[in-house]
């Protein structure tokens, strides 16, 4: 018996050397002559792993309507936009990925995906989606949800909403909680959650070019406005009210908030199901402003790309731009991620719900981020510096050496 | 299969009878042994032959004549006499050989390559997405309902335009009004002489479709139509126009020609780039690069220390640490033993990302437990100041690395046979002398390399630094990306790969460059272990 | 500390017990293990706490058990996204495979290495030690191209396959295992390979029936270790298989938790547990083998 099994073993090994020795090794040939003829008729989505439930109905719909398969591959959202550029020139990637508008730098420099028209479908989406998913002149990108911050309140501590900043904190200090305000920070900052400060200060990153799209010429954060945001983030850092503090990441704030410990909390709609489960009596408000400018958060906006490599394009685009716009199909993809809908019709469809009504007034303030590549250059210097100021160093020095930092890796 | 046999020979009456049994057989079982062996090569090489029937089909000649050089090597290797040490380590090399020795010479050469963003494929790719992103929607122009007609292989639109009004038009003959067409629901759908292709039709023929530009007029300037999704075409003009011939591009509103000067991309003689570009090779240019990077030349010093030091003090304490706790549960008197084994490998069987996150929870400074719940509220930067930082990677380190040399030691202390313990003790050797000058030499005879492979492992471990601090607390005064607890790899991480900019190119030779240095690190250190290794020879 | 092994054999089993004896001869590796056993376990007590808060985080709170539910973990078995249970079934059976195959690669290799004398030896033995050190940060791209090309002409061996997989698992059989496993095949005394041979037994029968029985303990702590690093294995298995049915545990786990915002540390946790589990019970099975030498040499 032993021997048997070791024979097998053995048998085993061999096998797989003998495959292997099969198989052989090559780079990619890039004259691959094997092109698999039955994916003519079926699209390759990749997609985040929490949506792929929402798509199955659309995408099996969509497959009985034009007898196109769509294999929906639900991707590591970590790893997903990598191996997408990864993949994407050897062939093997896939027709259409699900990817965020700040991909969009990248994405187009390495020449991995291609312009989707949109035509008179333009006109049916939100704008900030449509400003957001264009780059460069050329729409690249199909969006389907918008997100951005906003504040929530716990309505049964503080029942109103609040007027500014320095309302905010009378009324949450008010409230006789342990966090009158939270908001998600981290060691090397979060320059994404003080976003919405920083521009009421009136210090945006980038100014815009003529047609709207964010120019890397024009560095706006080391403006007046931006030395004026950092005394004043200062002013809320561990030397003045402690308000903001590195120490709160997203997981104590989210625990502070949903065990009911904190009167407001500026976040982003993913966290709002958190909360509700949790049995908050939850509002969601206007950022409260610090200056007089608004508060005008980061928008993202989700969408779905096509690959340039893809040997489906018709079909992807069919799939896309006539059906994946349409009310129906977006609404379905809001109802599985309480995001609000890029298409105008499900955003209004959406918003009976005030929470989500909430978001979206928020939204019409917000601003796309930006997808340029001189955006990569930002965020390493700017958390930290955030950071630093929050943490007691001088403001104005810390501040003036971050613009002077960016300006010098921007070039 | 090992499992197998002890298991029958813990039933047998007596471990002796059964090993002179299988002696006994092994005498007589010449022939099985051979018939088993031809078999199995029989098995191999009607693998190998189906394997290279399909390459011929498939007419891979450079994949064919290695697998047929394998094959007959492998095959050579087996049927002669003698060559005893290749018949045990063919196996395994011919994986190492695909999937490592593939992987490190890959990663050489794209050490000498521009691999990076906007260099990310090969030109023919760069330049189709350069024209297709170049396809401009000439301003204000309406949305065509079109269909797609075939007449004797060639394509044609049939255009309605918002008016109403249809006109026809190929690659080569320009929009021309048409009356006689099928007109369904406000939108023609056919045409006399031609076959309308259905939406299957459209999806088999879609590279020839979305390839198929038909002229709005005779004017070039008035622009093409073109479709995307077989249904509705637009009215474009290309920003770009691509000269094959002289294999350059060039800026239709300005004019300024961009051509291909061997740099991976079209530069304007302004030495404006357009991108996407192309890998090239570029020689040592990645090399020189590396050494001369403001991110990493001015701290290159310090982090390299910190590295050496932190590989070397990791290797050390959870070398120690496992090794004293398989000395203390090797004791058979104790009970027990098993659970507190099994407790002991816990950080090793839980994912080492989820473990540095809750490491890094308990670690924080207002919130974790070490200072809320054991330190009673103290207020002590863990994470945050160099040095506790330092020291904190090192205890988790410590916590993730020792279940490993726990395992290591345990298995090779099995090895160290109980006479040589007994003689000493009977010498009246105490029982650190034992431990010193018998046991730990004859231990690391099996572990030392382990030991240099674990400094070479932590000398890379990207994981730890990345998850646990992410190479922080870094100075806001700095004016380069780095921090306190920063290694080699983890620098070179944030210098290659910053924001949206990944530069493949530059990370590989800075990996060749970290390997030259761990390699050359281990070779000193094993020539001080051979005296270690001959010693019961 | 081992000594004591000798005196406890002539001191008479009937003395009366009392506690500084017992405390001097195992008592006090108790207490070791006791402390170790806290600084092991407590950190993954979040990780079961998470698990067991259907809401839970893994950093927020220091309350642990505050709630204790099993709705992450019906959550992860019943989704039907998540085929919790198939995944499971990959995992063992891949990393199975995987290390019943490094073993047996990799103890041949330590054979030759340790019995035979041949050119380029000592350098063979470096160079296996060497390959594993070379950062490892394009390693995924690279075996994409391979698994690919390798697809494209042999599809069941390719690309999301699960033979791709162990294939290139199996690329690092030899390496730092290897030295291992060699480091013991050395202090066997090669007397008894002579012995052997002078019986007639082949080379194969000897490394079959004679050597890999004096290795066990060695054997099972590779086999162990290869065992969880396959499972805990994310980048490679990640890239490799596509279908959701054909993937591992780790890869189904991380996209529990790989968008931050919407992370799902609960599930993500009560999989990790569950996950756990087949490692501890085969290192529990597993331990006769690594101390079974031990046990032959105190009965004599």
């Amino acid at each position: 018996m032993t021997v048997n099994t070791k024979n097998l073993l053995r048998l085993g090994a061999l096998l797989g050397v003998a495959t292997l020795a099969l198989a052989g090794c090559s780079p990619a040939s890039s004259d691959d002559t094997t092109g698999d003829s039955a994916s003519a008729s079926t699209l390759t989505v990749w997609i985040d792993a929490e949506r792929v439930d929402a798509l199955k109905p659309a995408a099996a719909a969509y497959t009985e309507k034009t007898g196109v398969e769509v294999d929906l591959v639900s991707k590591d959202n970590a790893t997903l936009k990598d191996d997408f550029i990864q993949q994407v020139p050897t062939g093997k990637g896939p027709d259409i990925t699900m990817g965020a508008h700040d991909w969009l730098g990248e994405l187009v420099t390495n020449g991995v995906i291609s312009p989707i028209e949109l035509g008179d479908k333009a006109d049916d989406f939100l704008d900030v989606a449509i400003t957001a998913s264009t780059y460069e002149g050329q729409v690249y990108e199909l969006p389907y949800a918008v997100e951005n911050l906003a504040l929530l309140r716990n309505a049964d501590l503080v029942p109103e909403a609040a007027t500014s900043y320095d309302d905010m904190i009378a009324k949450g200090t008010a409230a006789g909680v342990t966090y009158p305000f939270l908001v998600e920070q981290g060691v090397d900052g979060n320059p994404y959650h003080l976003y919405p400060y920083q521009t009421s200060f009136g210090a945006p990153v980038f100014g815009t070019d003529a047609t709207g799209g964010y120019d890397a010429a024009q560095l706006e954060i080391g403006n007046a406005g931006g030395e004026a945001f950092a005394a004043w983030l200062s002013s809320q850092g561990k030397t003045g009210t402690g308000m903001f503090n590195t120490e709160i990441t997203g997981d104590i704030a989210k625990t502070a908030f949903t065990s009911g410990d904190a009167a407001f909390w500026l976040t982003g709609p993913w966290n709002v199901g958190a909360a509700l489960d949790a049995g908050i009596n939850l509002a969601v408000d206007p950022i409260a402003a610090p200056s007089t400018g608004a508060a005008a958060p980061f928008a993202g906006v989700k969408g779905f790309f096509i690959s340039e490599q893809s040997e489906n394009k018709v079909a992807a685009n069919d799939f896309l731009v006539n059906y994946m716009a349409t009310e129906d199909v977006q609404t379905a993809l809001f109802e599985s991620g309480e995001v609000l809908p890029a298409l105008k019709a499900s955003a209004e469809a959406a918003s009976t719900d005030p929470l989500v009504a909430g978001f979206a007034a928020v939204g019409a303030e917000a601003v796309p981020m930006p997808a340029i590549p001189a955006m990569g250059q930002v965020w390493q210097f700017w958390g930290i510096a955030q950071a630093a100021i929050i943490n007691g160093e001088d403001p104005t020095a810390t501040w003036q050496k971050l613009a002077a930092d960016v300006q010098g890796a921007i070039g | 299969m090992r499992t197998d046999d002890t298991d029958v020979s813990t039933t047998k009456p007596s471990k002796r009878q059964h090993r002179a049994a299988v002696v006994a057989e092994a005498a007589s079982g010449g022939l099985k042994a051979i018939l088993v062996k031809m078999a199995l090569l029989g098995i191999v090489d009607a693998v190998a032959l189906y394997g290279l029937f399909i390459l011929f089909l498939q007419q891979q000649w450079l994949i064919f004549a290695l697998v047929a050089l394998v094959t007959l090597v492998v095959n050579w290797i087996y049927f002669t006499p003698g060559k005893l040490p290749a018949k045990y380590l063919t196996p395994g090399v011919i994986f190492l050989v695909v999937f490592q020795i593939f992987v490190v010479g890959y990663t050489a050469y794209i050490g000498f390559t521009n691999y990076s963003t906007g260099h990310n494929s090969d030109k023919a790719q760069a330049i189709s997405a350069l024209m297709s992103s170049a396809q401009e929607r000439v301003p204000d122009s309406p949305s065509y309902a079109v269909t797609v007609l075939d007449q004797f292989g060639t394509l044609s639109f049939l255009v309605t335009d918002p008016n109403g009004d249809v006109s026809l038009g190929s690659a080569d003959s320009p929009l021309a009004p048409v009356n006689d067409a099928t007109i369904t629901g406000g939108e023609a759908v056919g045409l006399d002489g031609y076959t309308t292709l259905s939406f299957q039709n459209i999806l088999s023929r879609t590279a020839e479709i979305t390839a198929l530009t038909v002229p709005f007029s005779n004017d070039p300037n008035d622009g093409a139509l073109r479709t995307n999704d077989g249904s509705s075409a637009y009215l474009y003009l290309s920003s770009l126009v691509y000269d094959e011939q002289a294999d350059t591009m060039t800026d239709a509103q300005t004019g300024t020609v961009f051509s291909d000067t061997g740099d991976g991309a079209f530069v304007s003689t302004t030495g404006e780039e357009m991108l996407p570009g192309w890998r090239i090779n570029v020689g040592f240019d990645n090399f020189a690069r590396a050494f001369t990077e403001e991110g990493i030349r001015t701290p290159l010093i310090s982090v390299t220390l910190w590295t050496i030091t932190f590989a070397a003090l990791s290797v050390a304490t959870t070398f120690f640490l496992g090794l004293f706790l398989a000395i203390v549960f090797n004791d058979m008197r104790m009970k027990g033993r098993k659970f507190y084994r099994v407790a002991m490998i816990l950080p090793y069987a839980f994912p080492a990302f989820l473990s540095a996150l809750v490491w890094a929870g308990m670690l924080s400074e207002s919130f974790g437990f070490v200072n809320q719940v054991l330190l009673g509220g103290a207020q002590i930067p863990w994470l945050t100041n160099e040095w506790l930082a330092k020291i904190s990677i090192l205890v988790v380190n410590l916590w993730l690395g020792f279940p490993y040399m726990f395992l290591v030691c345990t298995g090779a202390l099995q090895s160290i046979p109980a006479e040589l313990e007994e003689a000493a003790t009977v010498d009246g050797a105490r029982p650190w002398a034992v431990f010193r000058l018998i046991k730990l030499p004859l231990l690391l005879v099996s572990v030392a390399p382990l030991l240099i492979a674990s400094f070479a492992f932590n000398f890379n471990n990207f994981n730890l630094i990345y998850m646990l601090t992410g190479g922080g607390p870094r100075d806001a005064a700095a004016d380069v990306n780095v921090g306190a607890t920063d290694i080699l790899i983890s620098m070179v991480y944030k210098v290659a790969f910053t924001g949206q900019a990944r530069d493949y190119g530059l990370a590989s030779a800075f990996s060749i460059i970290i390997f030259v240095l761990v390699a050359v690190i281990s070779v000193i250190a094993f020539r001080k272990t051979k005296a270690l290794e001959e010693l019961n020879r | 500390m081992t000594s004591t092994d000798e005196t406890t054999r002539v001191i008479p089993l009937k003395r009366p017990f009392t506690f500084k004896r017992w405390f001097s001869r195992t008592g006090w590796r108790h207490l070791v293990g006791i402390v170790m056993v806290i600084f092991s376990a407590f950190p993954l007590l979040y990780v079961l706490s998470a698990s067991l808060n259907p809401q839970g985080t893994l950093t927020g709170s220091n309350e642990l058990f505050s709630r204790v539910g099993f709705e992450a973990y019906a959550r992860i078995l019943n989704s039907p996204d998540a085929p919790f249970a198939q995944w499971f079934g990959n995992t063992i059976l891949i990393a199975g495979t995987t290390s019943i195959l490094t073993v047996f690669l990799g103890a041949l290799a330590a054979y030759s290495f340790s019995r035979m004398r041949f050119t380029g030896r000592r350098a063979g033995l470096l160079t296996l030690v060497l390959v594993q050190m070379f950062p490892q940060l394009l390693a995924v791209v690279a075996i994409f191209l391979v698994m690919s090309t390798i697809g494209d002409l042999f599809p069941a061996i390719g690309l999301n396959t699960q033979i791709g997989l162990i294939m290139v698992y199996l690329g690092g059989a030899l390496g730092v295992n290897t030295y291992l496993m060699y480091g013991f095949f050395n202090t066997i005394p090669s007397s008894i390979d002579e012995a052997a041979k002078i019986d007639g037994a082949s080379h194969a029968r000897i490394f079959f029936t004679i050597i890999l029985r004096l290795v066990a303990p060695i054997l099972a702590v590779v086999g162990l270790l290869s065992f969880i690093a396959t499972t805990n294995d994310f980048v490679v298995a990640s890239v490799l298989l596509i279908d959701p049915e054909k993937q591992t545990l780790a890869v189904g786990l991380y996209k529990l938790v790989s968008n931050p915002n919407y992370a799902d540390w609960s599930a993500f946790s009560a999989g990790a547990v569950l996950a756990a589990l087949p490692v501890m019970a085969l290192f529990l099975y597993l331990q006769k083998y690594i101390v079974g030498g031990l046990t032959a040499g105190s009965d004599k």
